[in-house]
């Protein structure tokens, strides 16, 4: 976490004072971006900057989602199954991903590339069925739009 | 005042209570699990929901602002409904572990399950399984299945320990108590009270895991005698009638636990975990025989050779003890107070590795009764070389060097354990420690407390309080 | 029926949501005329006369809201756009913060100036990557053009603008759990009292309000309450922006002035249901608004009195259509797989209900329904109906119980047949 301290004051100058506790999300965020999931040397290292309660930290990061502390394939292939997606067929496309990257939402391929999960409403509902790929959102997919974009992701 | 009506009863509430406040504050039993007088409000388990007249919904009474007027109902159809709903909401994914539980009998799911519910479970799907025997520290053991998520230990962790230890991980119904990854539970001196105020069997001290169930025990009332602080405790131990003599008579006398006894002027409702390990300091191997030069003799004889010494004594010194009691250190004063001269006597220092000192509970001063000694003996022992011309010294208890001793003085010692320096006394006796007998500390804010006696004395064993008085009988023969 | 615009007022392009666009529209002359012209108190004044209820879900009045905070007390008060947008089916504020990120950052400038706000945020959930892309632009460019910062078109007022992302929970659309996550902990919804407008971030009086209900303070403050009113229905003035996806067939965003017909809307503005099929169900406004039947929305307008009275809620806007042929018992079990997923865990009926109704829905689908079943998701969605600390436990009350209402004999069938009675799957697809 070191090498992000200057970025780090320069995000909290932007914050009112007393507002140091509010930096554990977008740094987090940050942290993760730059390492792809959050150790705990991290860890350490923010309670040291911030001075906030190691448990604090370590609540934010089990309840959010998108936050990891183990690393994942390089694309994290995030299929929607809520309602809307679901009314077009995010079964199938959840199905066609299982069989297509021969891995079960939650697993990640023997190769290191792909990690697969499914996720709630990712308000692009319009647009269904919606597959996110890191921080990418791809609209109205079908099996053969996902076959031709997985092949570009090495 | 603001005037609420409970129940239709008219009460004059404090301004700025909660109904729960006021309720309690006039002896009306509102239910809670995640309340505590003494930690914010969570405002989350939801079975103190009552319900205000005319509104056809309940309300959480904890989070409930007083306010002129207000007219709330706490046991009405609809909130007795609502809360057997809680109940079985709460009892959903409970392991119901009640018969290997150590918290059955003072376990308040188990209250309010029997006071408020009574059904059974109207799930026919698996219970959510969880974590048992997690470590949470050294002392403590978490069973997750039992935990109902109420926070209490959580905040207590945050606002009265404020060693941060404790929090809520994951979310929904897979969420976990957990310490804080570096440990912090081992390091926080209070952590034993999340024991206490977990409201069901999900935190529990391992040193009284599976060692009793409840109802055999009673508490006793005493002061702990850790520090200066002097916090009221119970001492745990087994009834009278649930003796177990034929297992191990020794289970008969021994200390169970220790659990802190509310006392709003003194320690609140909490202790500090040295407090809970008093077994450690009270059960120690006893002295049970007087001894001179450590040969066993009778108490009788023992006494009046102590006696003789005292009289042809020129230089007596007593180093009196700072554990002594109230009563033993005025019978002391009393008996043999102008005959002495005589020092106040630290028995215990800081232990390595202990809590010196905190804003919380925590005394630098290890011992119970430094107050009321040093207001009877105004001298303290500063552990410097005693006069050359002492020649007798009495050492009453325990933290004395006997090495300073000038060559030649005679020793006499009273004492309640087992030392090595007993065998070499000229005359040492066995006395009585606080669990054996009535009597009064004084705490460093100058407060009083009593201690009560849980365990019978052996014969052999002397009072100290009885024993100066015997002590300042002259055996000199009168001319 | 006149069917006015308010928001959607321009052709969206590659370039219509940057500054210079928008100020070719006419952007940032009324924060112009707000600080030259106006006092704090005359702008609330007329946020309050407009009459414009929140567009998050709750719809309570904004001036209303704004009213609790006690100007000159001393203390921060802070303002916050809600852009977590979480409620399934609703994705209309991603239209502004995409299209027209400076309409917010304009109208959040002068709401900071009403409210004597001096730091603003907006909350926007993690998951959004252009959008706040948009957004970061755009509030860069607002500080370059002196819009935002200190002494703001040189005069005494400053405010400055954070964009604060969320990391994945639906909770953190509760704009109390939403500060508790600005404050770095763990979102947990609060108990009330005391009220945010009290008590809010880091325990100082704070305004929360959607980007849709902000995103309109522009136009009632340029062209006048009365002019807002003139739109709309007396009780509900102005438009909305709905939503629409499911079995339609020109789903997205659409601006609807308040009281538009519904069925005109379905049928003529978006294309009627897809496929060529018929109308089974519509979800009003988001999963947590209660399933009406296509008989039930034929005579409605899209009119939240009209809605309330109908027995659901336009809620978010996030209208979800759905065609004859679709399993309802399956569709629920999709809804309370995400509400058990999303449950924070703090209170007991929420906690342990949705668990409770997730395993229920589940076990029905798998064909091992009991005919309690029924009773028993009734029973749970009771126990969770205005008693649990945020809205989470009613909304999934409100989608099971809706559900249930319309469609009871599909889980009938389910249970005692150990199938659906219609298609295996949601698409409705002829296969399987």
């Amino acid at each position: 976490m070191k090498h992000l301290v200057a970025e780090f004051d320069a995000i909290r100058a932007r914050f009112p004072s007393g507002f140091d506790s509010s930096l554990v999300v977008p740094f987090l965020r940050r942290i993760q971006e730059d390492r792809g999931y959050v150790a705990d040397s991290d860890i350490d290292a923010l309670v040291d900057y911030l001075r906030v309660p190691r448990i604090q930290i370590e609540e934010v990061l089990s309840y959010y989602t998108q936050f990891r502390r183990k690393p994942i394939g390089r694309w994290h292939v995030q299929a929607c199954r809520n309602v809307s997606c679901s009314l077009l067929g995010a079964d199938r496309i959840v199905d066609h991903l299982t069989q297509k990257l021969r891995i079960r939402p939650g697993e990640t391929t023997g190769d290191g590339r792909f990690t697969l999960s499914t996720v709630e409403c990712l308000a692009s509902c319009g647009t269904a069925p919606v597959v996110m790929i890191n921080e990418t959102c791809h609209e109205c997919v079908t099996p053969q739009k996902l076959d031709a974009l997985l092949e570009t992701l090495t | 005042m603001p005037r609420i009506f409970i129940n239709g009863q008219p009460i004059d509430a404090e301004p700025q209570h909660t109904v729960m406040e006021a309720a309690r504050a006039n002896g009306i039993v509102i239910p809670y699990f995640c309340w505590h007088p003494q930690l914010s409000i969570a405002g989350s388990c939801r079975i103190c929901a009552i319900q205000i007249e005319d509104r056809s919904w309940v309300e959480i009474a904890c989070n409930m602002p007083v306010s002129e007027g207000l007219r709330v109902l706490t046991d009405s159809d609809q909130v007795k409904t609502y809360r057997k709903s809680i109940m079985q909401l709460m009892t959903l994914n409970h392991p119901v572990d009640c018969g290997i539980c150590d918290k059955a009998g003072e376990c308040t799911l188990q209250d309010y399950h029997y006071l408020y519910n009574g059904a059974p479970s109207l799930s026919r799907d698996v219970k959510v399984r969880s974590t048992k025997f997690h470590p949470l520290s050294e002392r403590i053991v978490l069973d997750n299945e039992r935990c109902i998520l109420c926070s209490r230990c959580v905040r207590f962790t945050r606002e009265i320990s404020k060693s941060n230890a404790l929090g809520i991980i994951q979310r929904g119904d897979a969420s976990l108590v957990r310490a804080a990854e570096d440990r912090p539970l081992d390091a926080d001196p209070y952590s034993d009270n999340v024991i206490d105020i977990c409201p069901v069997g999900a935190l529990l001290s391992r040193s009284f895991l599976y060692q009793s169930r409840v109802w055999y025990l009673q508490p006793t009332p005493s002061i702990c005698p850790g520090c200066a602080r002097g916090c009221t405790v119970n001492i745990w131990h087994r009834k009278a009638e649930w003796k177990l003599n034929a297992l191990d008579p020794a289970k008969n006398v021994r200390i169970e636990r220790v659990t802190p006894l509310e006392n709003p002027s003194v320690n609140g409702p909490w202790i500090c975990n040295k407090g809970r390990d008093l077994k450690q300091i009270l059960e120690r191997p006893r002295a049970e025989h007087a001894m001179q030069k450590g040969g066993v003799v009778d108490l009788a004889t023992a006494i009046r050779s102590a006696r003789r010494l005292i009289d042809h004594a020129a230089h007596p010194v007593a180093l009196v003890s700072n554990w002594g009691s109230n009563e033993e250190l005025a019978a002391f004063s009393q008996a043999l107070g102008a005959r002495f001269t005589t020092f106040v006597k630290h028995d215990w220092a800081a232990q390595p590795g202990e809590p010196i000192e905190d804003d919380l509970l925590i005394r630098a001063d290890k011992n119970p009764n430094t107050l009321a000694a040093r207001a009877l003996f105004p001298t303290v022992d500063d552990g410097g070389t005693l006069d050359g011309a002492t020649d007798l010294v009495l050492v009453w208890g325990e933290g004395f060097d006997f090495e300073r001793v000038p060559r030649g003085a005679a020793i006499i010692f009273l004492n309640a354990y087992v030392q090595p320096e007993n065998g070499h006394a000229d005359v040492f006796i066995p006395v009585s420690i606080q669990t054996e007998r009535r009597g009064h500390y004084t705490n460093f804010q100058g407060t009083v407390g009593a201690f009560e006696p849980c365990f019978p004395k052996k014969p052999s064993i002397a009072d100290a309080e009885a024993l100066f008085a015997s002590l300042a009988i002259s055996e000199v023969e009168p001319a | 029926m006149s069917n006015s615009k308010l928001l959607m007022t321009f052709p969206v392009s590659a370039t219509s949501h940057t500054l210079v666009e928008y100020r070719e529209r006419g952007g940032y002359a009324t924060l112009e005329k707000v600080l030259r012209q106006m006092t704090p108190t005359q702008v609330s004044a007329e946020i309050t006369a407009s009459g414009i209820q929140g567009r998050g879900g709750a719809a309570f009045p904004m001036g209303r809201k704004w009213g609790v905070v006690h100007l000159n007390d001393g203390q921060p008060h802070y303002l916050c756009a809600n852009a977590d947008e979480g409620e399934p089916g609703t994705f209309k504020d991603r239209w502004i913060l995409e299209n027209a990120p400076h309409l917010l950052v304009e109208s959040m400038v002068i709401a900071a100036y009403a409210l004597q706000v001096r730091n603003a945020f907006v909350y926007i959930r993690g998951e959004f990557d252009l959008p706040y892309r948009r957004l970061a632009a755009a509030v860069d460019e607002a500080y370059q053009a002196g819009y935002l910062g200190a002494r703001i078109l040189g005069t005494d007022v400053s405010c400055d603008l954070v964009i604060y992302r969320g990391a994945g929970s639906y909770v953190c659309g509760e704009a109390s759990a939403l500060l508790t996550s600005i404050e770095g902990r763990k979102p947990y919804p609060r108990n009330r009292p005391p009220r945010l407008t009290v008590r809010g971030l880091y325990q100082r009086p704070t305004v929360v309000n959607n980007v849709e209900t902000l995103a309109n303070i522009v136009g009632i403050v340029a062209n006048g309450a009365q002019a807002f009113r003139a739109v709309g229905t007396a009780k509900n003035p102005g438009t909305r922006l709905i939503s629409i996806s499911g079995h339609i067939s020109r789903p997205g965003v659409y601006e609807i002035e308040v009281g538009y017909p519904w069925s005109k809307f379905i049928h003529e503005d978006c294309g009627g249901v897809s496929g060529g099929r018929q109308l089974k169900a519509v979800i009003p406004g988001g999963i947590s608004t209660k399933v009406l039947t296509a008989a039930e929305i034929e005579p409605l307008h899209l009119d939240n009195q009209e809605v309330e009275a109908a027995g659901s809620s336009l809620g978010s806007g996030g209208m979800i259509v759905i065609a004859e042929g679709t399993c309802m018992v399956r569709l629920l079990q999709v809804m309370l797989r995400f509400y058990h997923h999303e449950s924070c865990g703090q209170c007991t009926p929420c906690r342990e209900g949705m668990g409770w109704l997730h395993r229920i829905i589940d076990r029905v689908v798998a064909g091992d329904g009991r005919p309690e079943d029924i009773e028993r998701l009734y029973q749970i969605s009771a126990w969770n109906d205005g008693t649990t600390i945020c809205g989470m436990g009613d909304a999934a009350g409100y989608a099971t119980s809706g559900v249930l209402n319309k469609f009871r004999d599909e889980f009938e069938y389910f249970i005692d047949n150990k199938r659906s009675r219609l298609h295996g799957n949601l698409e409705c697809l002829a296969s399987s």
